[in-house]
């Protein structure tokens, strides 16, 4: 502050006593305010003009490097509904992945809660086996149906409906095949028990 | 009589200033405050103890919260600007208020928003527009008596008894001005029922309207005026001359001009076209150095009292606020750049950069104002001068267990919320794990607002015996209470 003047302005007879000084402004106030105005127009160019930048082009990039990092989420699925089936050890983990994550809405014993029951006939979104995997992965968001797809890996989705799917048949004696399905939709049932295709 | 010394002549003779006005404001500023900061420390506790919510409709944190923001911004805050500003404005200007029934109008009109705001709120009647929540009927009378108080403030400037307009002055007109212009242009609505209104503006353009206002209530409510306050009180303080009439000019300029153009920071990685992003973003930089030349002219004029800042509440305050001022201008520009936005966006870091600004720059400076004023106005000697700088400690410690529990919060919330496992899938897929993870951070930043709580009631009990207490004799020289 070697250039301060701490000459008096001679104002305090028109500003209740308070006097002021003709100081200068300090040259690092004046450099750093040329700085954010010159960095300032320079980041505009680079972000609109030079760079190109917007966040629809940096969503893509982020979304296209994800997709060379990890497999495509889409096929993962396709590739594990392939996988889709009710045996004890998948009813085992699936209970496991239950009971860490679906019991605050559907209840320790699939009873329901917030979420509906499991114990019924009823289902909202589809009572089929493929039905169910999609209601897991893709979620009903407008009620609060978390998509589960982002957080559970596709084999526990599969495990997890093997527990539900073989609750709900032993709750309301429901047929396992009538749940897996027939036909194109059908998915195999390794327990031979599901004989008669049901339209 | 006032007096002032070194590098300063006389202050100008009695010419029957309307000091009771300054003392209502004065009296209404201290209970709002307590109001204001009480229900802060309430909503506090109910995010970190739910239980506190009491279950009942009235009471719960999403009802409580805007009460909260409006009682220490337009009460709390409302009333001190205005109690600085009818005490100062009639000094600097040499001449009594234009209207003394102009005042009363506006200090009852302002206490009856304040009142209708505590009673709608907790009813649930809001246009929920953040920090313009008031239902249209409120919105209007805000607006008469805006113009009682800009006509009376004016008609003063009009009246004045001196050529040169103190910078305390612009910064008062800024305030004036450009509140009346945000609160009109959003709160314009078409009223359906007494209780209900629709918004002129849909989608996009009422987000950009509401941030446009949002980000200047920031910027020309808890900011410009202070910086006016500021101008005012800490000079007569310190009893220094300021250091640099040409930066209160340039920073002055600079800063109105540019802050008018950041609100769009507020909405980054929005539907908000990439252009206004930019534009909000970059005029937040360029607001750090017109930002600091306030900081920079009020430590700067404290040279050659440095060694009474030690002793000296009041100066304290002053400093410790003028600082705090320093360090959220900077924090805030740096928040408004979009990666680090990415980041920090919805998270408790915003809260812990709104409170280093409110409680550290506003209430801190307010604090050192009212401890001077109470002695100045009502001529009589602080009851008990340690008090204040155990006020001054509390508050001091509030405010940093308070800003960095909430930087720890929010960095947490921020990084676990974007972390990504080694599949590619979220690191921690379950909101509420990491809400439930907060909770020590919570406790910690209640203790700090509890503290700052504290002080403040100890400043009541204080100016209370004060004003009660005995006058001081004439002769006595002014303030500065020993610690």
């Amino acid at each position: 502050m070697s250039k301060d003047t701490n000459r008096l302005l001679g104002h305090a007879d028109e500003a209740d006593g308070i006097d002021e000084y003709d100081n200068p402004l300090p040259d690092w106030w004046v450099g750093l305010f040329w700085f954010t105005v010159l960095w300032a127009v320079g980041y505009g160019l680079w972000y609109h003009v030079i760079g190109d930048r917007s966040q629809a082009r940096r969503l893509s990039e982020e979304m296209t490097a994800a997709e060379a990092r990890w497999p495509a989420q889409a096929e993962a699925l396709a590739a594990a509904a392939a996988d889709f089936a009710v045996t004890a050890e998948a009813v085992a983990a699936g209970e496991a992945v239950f009971q860490q994550n679906c019991v605050v809405c559907h209840g320790q014993n699939l009873e329901g809660g917030i979420g509906p029951t499991f114990l019924d006939d009823e289902w909202l979104h589809g009572g089929q086996a493929k039905d169910i995997l999609t209601t897991i992965t893709q979620g009903v968001p407008a009620k609060g149906m978390i998509p589960w797809g982002g957080i559970l890996s596709p084999e526990q989705i599969n495990q997890v409906a093997a527990y539900v799917i073989t609750k709900n048949s032993e709750a309301t004696g429901r047929p396992l095949g009538d749940i897996l399905g027939s036909g194109e939709d059908a998915v195999p049932d390794p327990s031979g028990s599901a004989g008669d295709p049901v339209g | 009589m006032e007096k002032t010394t070194t590098g300063t002549v006389a202050a100008g003779t009695d010419v029957g200033y309307d000091l009771d006005i300054v003392k209502m404001f004065f009296t209404a500023t201290v209970v709002w405050a307590l109001v204001g900061m009480l229900v802060g420390v309430i909503i506090a506790l109910q995010l970190a103890w739910w239980p506190a919510n009491l279950g009942l409709p009235w009471t719960t944190f999403g009802r409580l919260r805007p009460l909260h923001t409006n009682a220490v911004i337009f009460a709390f805050g409302g009333n001190v600007v205005f109690t600085g500003i009818y005490h100062s404005t009639q000094r600097l200007l040499r001449t009594r208020m234009f209207s003394d029934t102009l005042s009363r109008v506006h200090f009852w009109g302002w206490q009856s928003i304040i009142v209708l705001a505590a009673v709608t709120l907790p009813l649930g009647m809001t246009q929920s527009k953040e920090y313009a929540e008031l239902i249209w009927p409120i919105d209007v009378l805000i607006t008469v008596v805006w113009v009682v108080f800009g006509v009376n403030f004016f008609g003063t400037l009009a009246r004045r008894k001196v050529q040169h307009l103190y910078v305390a002055i612009w910064f008062y007109m800024s305030f004036v001005i450009t509140i009346a212009v945000l609160h009109i242009v959003n709160s314009l609505a078409v009223p359906a029922t007494w209780f209900r209104s629709y918004p002129v503006y849909s989608g996009l353009t009422d987000a950009l309207v509401q941030w446009w206002y949002g980000h200047n209530a920031v910027g020309f409510f808890l900011t410009t005026p202070f910086l006016g306050l500021m101008y005012y009180y800490l000079p007569r303080a310190a009893e220094r001359p300021v250091y640099s009439y040409r930066l209160s000019i340039i920073h002055f300029w600079a800063l109105v001009f540019l802050y008018i153009w950041a609100g769009p920071h507020h909405l980054l990685y929005s539907a908000l076209p990439d252009w206004a992003q930019t534009l909000g973003m970059v005029f937040s930089v360029m607001l750090i150095a017109p930002s600091w030349g306030g900081m920079l002219n009020g430590l700067l004029t404290l040279r050659g009292a440095w060694d009474r800042v030690r002793t000296d509440p009041i100066l304290k305050f002053m400093v410790v606020a003028v600082s705090f001022y320093g360090m959220s201008t900077f924090e805030g520009p740096m928040m408004s750049i979009r990666a680090v936005n990415g980041l920090a966006h919805y998270t408790n870091w915003v809260i812990g950069h709104v409170h280093s600004g409110a409680l550290g720059w506003v209430g801190m400076i307010s604090f050192g104002m009212l401890y001077w004023m109470v002695q100045n106005i009502w001529k009589r000697p602080l009851a008990h001068p340690t008090w204040a700088s155990h006020h001054f400690w509390l508050a001091t410690i509030g405010i940093v267990l308070y800003t960095v529990s909430m930087w720890a919060a929010g960095l947490m919330e921020g990084l676990q919320w974007r972390a990504l496992n080694d599949a590619g899938q979220l690191a921690n897929p379950i909101f509420v794990d990491i809400t439930a993870r907060l909770n020590p951070f919570l406790w910690i930043r209640l203790l700090g607002g509890a503290m700052y709580l504290t002080g403040a009631v100890m400043m009541a009990v204080n100016f209370w015996q004060t004003i009660r207490g005995p006058e001081r004799p004439a002769a006595e020289p002014v303030p500065v209470a020993a610690d």
